[in-house]
């Protein structure tokens, strides 16, 4: 087993200002019970550092932006980038910080990933901590990481300076010696249990972990307790070390937070670019697609807006989504100032192979252009523009077709094929049959009617309380057009009800 | 066609003969005078029967025999002025898109005035999956559907109605490019009153009635004669007579 433990000593502050540009140069400090808890570079020039007062911070730098920390944020941060850190190894950890008693002093959160199965795929052991590294400094997530056999060992090596110093530069995963060397040369205070501990360890004199583990076990069990004993054990690696694994959702959620609200949609654009990006990486790695992106605005307390793109195909190139989106944007106008974009993927499916194989072979470009295009429509338009006809089993005319919502383009995967009737029938139909003015024993529809055939005598649904009985005409009106009327044998009344164009 | 697509093409016919030359320079005489009598804003009076099939059959052969590539141009627009619904104007124009259907290819309706009435289609032959039909909401919406669609590349027809607002000329023109980008048969449907205005459709045609039959004015062509009129029947079984009931 080899454990990497990476330690994200910001994320307070990076949960708060992910939205920001690289080149946003304003001081911002994050706050909780009154204390600084985290600063970003352009505050930390001014001397602002974690564990001054508010009103100390604020002496120092006017400017300074101050934000209230968001543990519920920071948990979201956190799990996605254990979802991040699972395309990496299926054995994945993370672990929140304990914020409870000291903001200032508590551990910082952590993920813990088993990496000696990835090692092969990545080429090695170096390769694939600069992958690591490189992605999570594209992220904008400050970090550090320590190597160990268990994933309290990383824990505690990732904070020892030599041996971050020896990460840099290492090939190879190290021998269980020089684990041993480290663990024992490393300082006690560095140990991952609580203050009282380590006050009581310094007390008596024990200033390095090889200090400690020269002691017999069972007196350092009266001293400190069991608990601590099987840390210490967990740390050797003479008793396992469990810790709870990370298991991806199907589903996609991330969130991007603007501390000065937007109030304008072409803004939106750069942070949901982001937010897709992501998206679309998470969606390549795990082989999946979602047919609808769902975009949250969150108006802070005067509500959200929820905006919907449909996608009609398996559609993971992240340019495409962005212009979907962006079609979708221009038309939204924002009625409060944006406080933060959310970007939610319900239900992803898996990509089927055969859907793939119409992509390659088959009259494939022109099929996939037909849906690029239907989506495009759907964006701009609205879902509601969009229809199809399809043939529906009906004795009544108006109820012989139906809107199909979905269109299906393809015309192989029918079960069951309806035939029309075979009978002259109009190419328009009209939506609601319109009235006929009678007079003398003649129709009257924009001149005088003529009627050409007839009657077809269509009655149904008598068994229902509406009976329907109508004997159906060909007309030609004064002008040659030529008309499908109708006479209601109930009501003697006609009505026009389609056009033969 | 404007003045600088055309220079294009003759730069680019310019260029043509010197790379033939250096390949086959039997032929290079007679090479450029082919392509020339193929380019569609040329207009040969001789050779007027001879001419291949060029345009998608009408799949009626009176007037496939008045149009220069004998069908509807392609990656063109068609005007269709009409003033009264109901004298057989889709009829006209639907062999054509159950055949484009057949092949697979999409055929979008903008703005249809009634519900198209699926049975008929059927009938005719159109393979209702590949219809798809638009209602975008005001002007600005509905030619930016009709711009995305025919340049798609994605649809072989796309028909249009125009709605209370004319179009200004600089749209229309617009949309005549789009068809051409995409290959896409562009139909639109406007009222005969703009018979009057100037149009960039490759084709327009004034369809009336004359009591019993369509009757056809070819108002304008692209490279070819127009002023000719011809009569279409209606269906035989829509005008058949029965003895009168009433």
């Amino acid at each position: 087993m080899l454990w990497l433990c990476i330690q994200l000593p910001k994320l307070p502050l990076e949960a708060l200002t992910r939205a920001h540009r690289v080149t946003d140069n304003a001081a911002v400090g994050v706050v909780q019970n009154g204390l600084v808890v985290e600063a970003n570079p352009a505050a930390s020039a001014h001397n602002i550092e974690p564990g001054l007062s508010i009103a100390t911070a604020c002496a120092y730098c006017a400017e300074l932006q101050l934000l209230e920390r968001d543990p519920q944020r920071e948990e979201q941060l956190l799990q996605q980038l254990a979802h991040w850190a699972y395309s990496f190894t299926p054995l994945v950890s993370p672990r929140s910080a304990d914020n409870k008693q000291n903001p200032t002093e508590g551990n910082c959160a952590c993920l813990y990933l088993e990496i000696s199965g990835s090692l092969k795929a990545h080429h090695g052991l170096a390769p694939l901590l600069q992958q690591l590294g490189k992605e999570l400094h594209k992220m904008r997530i400050s970090h550090f990481m320590g190597l160990g056999h268990s994933p309290s060992a990383a824990h505690l090596l990732s904070q020892l300076p030599e041996h971050r110093q020896w990460l840099a530069t290492a090939k190879t995963a190290p021998t269980p010696q020089q684990w041993r060397q480290w663990i024992s040369f490393a300082p006690s205070k560095l140990l991952d249990c609580n203050h009282k501990a380590i006050t009581r360890l310094y007390a008596s004199g024990i200033k390095r972990v090889s200090q400690l583990l020269a002691i017999p076990l069972s007196e350092v069990g009266s001293r400190f307790g069991r608990g601590f004993i099987d840390y210490l054990a967990r740390l050797n690696g003479t008793r396992p070390d469990p810790v709870p694994s990370y298991e991806p959702p199907a589903e996609f959620h991330s969130e991007l937070f603007f501390p000065s609200p937007l109030d304008n949609s072409e803004q939106l654009l750069f942070p949901a670019g982001r937010l897709v990006r992501e998206l679309s990486r998470q969606l390549q790695r795990r082989q999946l697609y979602s047919q609808q992106l769902c975009w949250v605005l969150d108006y802070g307390s005067r509500g959200e807006q929820s905006i919907h793109v449909e996608i009609s195909r398996p559609l993971l190139d992240p340019q495409r989504l962005i212009a979907l989106t962006k079609l979708q944007f221009e038309r939204v106008e924002l009625k409060e100032p944006v406080q933060a974009l959310a970007l939610k993927c319900q239900q992803l499916r898996p990509i089927e192979s055969h859907s793939l194989r119409e992509d390659f072979f088959d009259e494939g470009s022109k099929l996939h252009e037909s849906y690029q295009l239907i989506d495009k429509l759907k964006a701009r338009l609205g879902h509601q523009a969009l229809s199809g006809v399809t043939l529906k089993e009906s004795y009544l005319p108006e109820q012989a077709w139906q809107n199909a919502d979905s269109l299906t383009l393809q015309s192989r995967a029918r079960k069951h094929q309806l035939t029309p009737v075979n009978a002259p029938r109009p190419n328009w139909l009209l939506a609601r049959p319109d009235p006929i003015q009678q007079r003398d024993h003649k129709l009257f529809y924009d001149g005088e009617l003529h009627l050409l055939q007839g009657p077809e005598r269509i009655d149904g649904y008598w068994w229902q309380h509406h009976r329907h009985a109508r004997d159906y005409y060909i007309a030609r009106g004064a002008q040659g057009s030529l008309y499908w009327v109708y006479q209601d044998l109930t009501s003697e009344n006609w009505f026009l009800h389609g056009v033969y164009s | 066609m404007n003045s600088a697509e055309n220079f294009l093409q003759n730069k680019q016919l310019g260029d043509q003969p010197g790379k033939q030359a250096s390949r086959e320079p039997l032929a290079a005489g007679q090479e450029p005078l082919q392509q020339l009598l193929t380019r569609p804003d040329i207009w040969q009076l001789a050779s007027g029967q001879r001419r291949p099939r060029t345009g998608i059959s009408t799949g009626y052969r009176g007037l496939d025999a008045l149009l220069t590539g004998h069908g509807w141009p392609r990656a063109a627009t068609t005007e269709l002025l009409i003033d009264k619904a109901g004298i057989g104007e889709m009829s006209l124009i639907i062999p054509a898109l159950a055949e484009l259907t057949r092949q697979g290819r999409m055929v979008v309706l903008v703005n249809p005035p009634h519900i198209p009435y699926a049975p008929a289609l059927v009938q005719a032959g159109v393979q209702l999956e590949k219809l798809l039909i638009l209602h975008p909401r005001g002007q600005r919406d509905q030619l930016w559907a009709a711009e995305q669609s025919l340049q798609s590349g994605a649809c072989g027809a796309l028909i249009q109605w125009q709605s209370r607002e004319t179009p200004a000329d600089k749209d229309l023109r617009r949309l005549q490019l789009a068809a051409r980008d995409g290959d896409c048969l562009h139909f639109h449907f406007r009222p005969g009153s703009c018979a009057q205005t100037p149009s960039p459709a490759a084709l327009r045609l004034q369809l009336k009635s004359d009591g019993e039959q369509l009757a056809l004015h070819l108002f304008k062509q692209l490279s070819g004669k127009s002023g000719q009129r011809v009569h279409l029947a209606r269906h035989p079984d829509l005008v058949r007579r029965d003895q009168p009931l009433h």
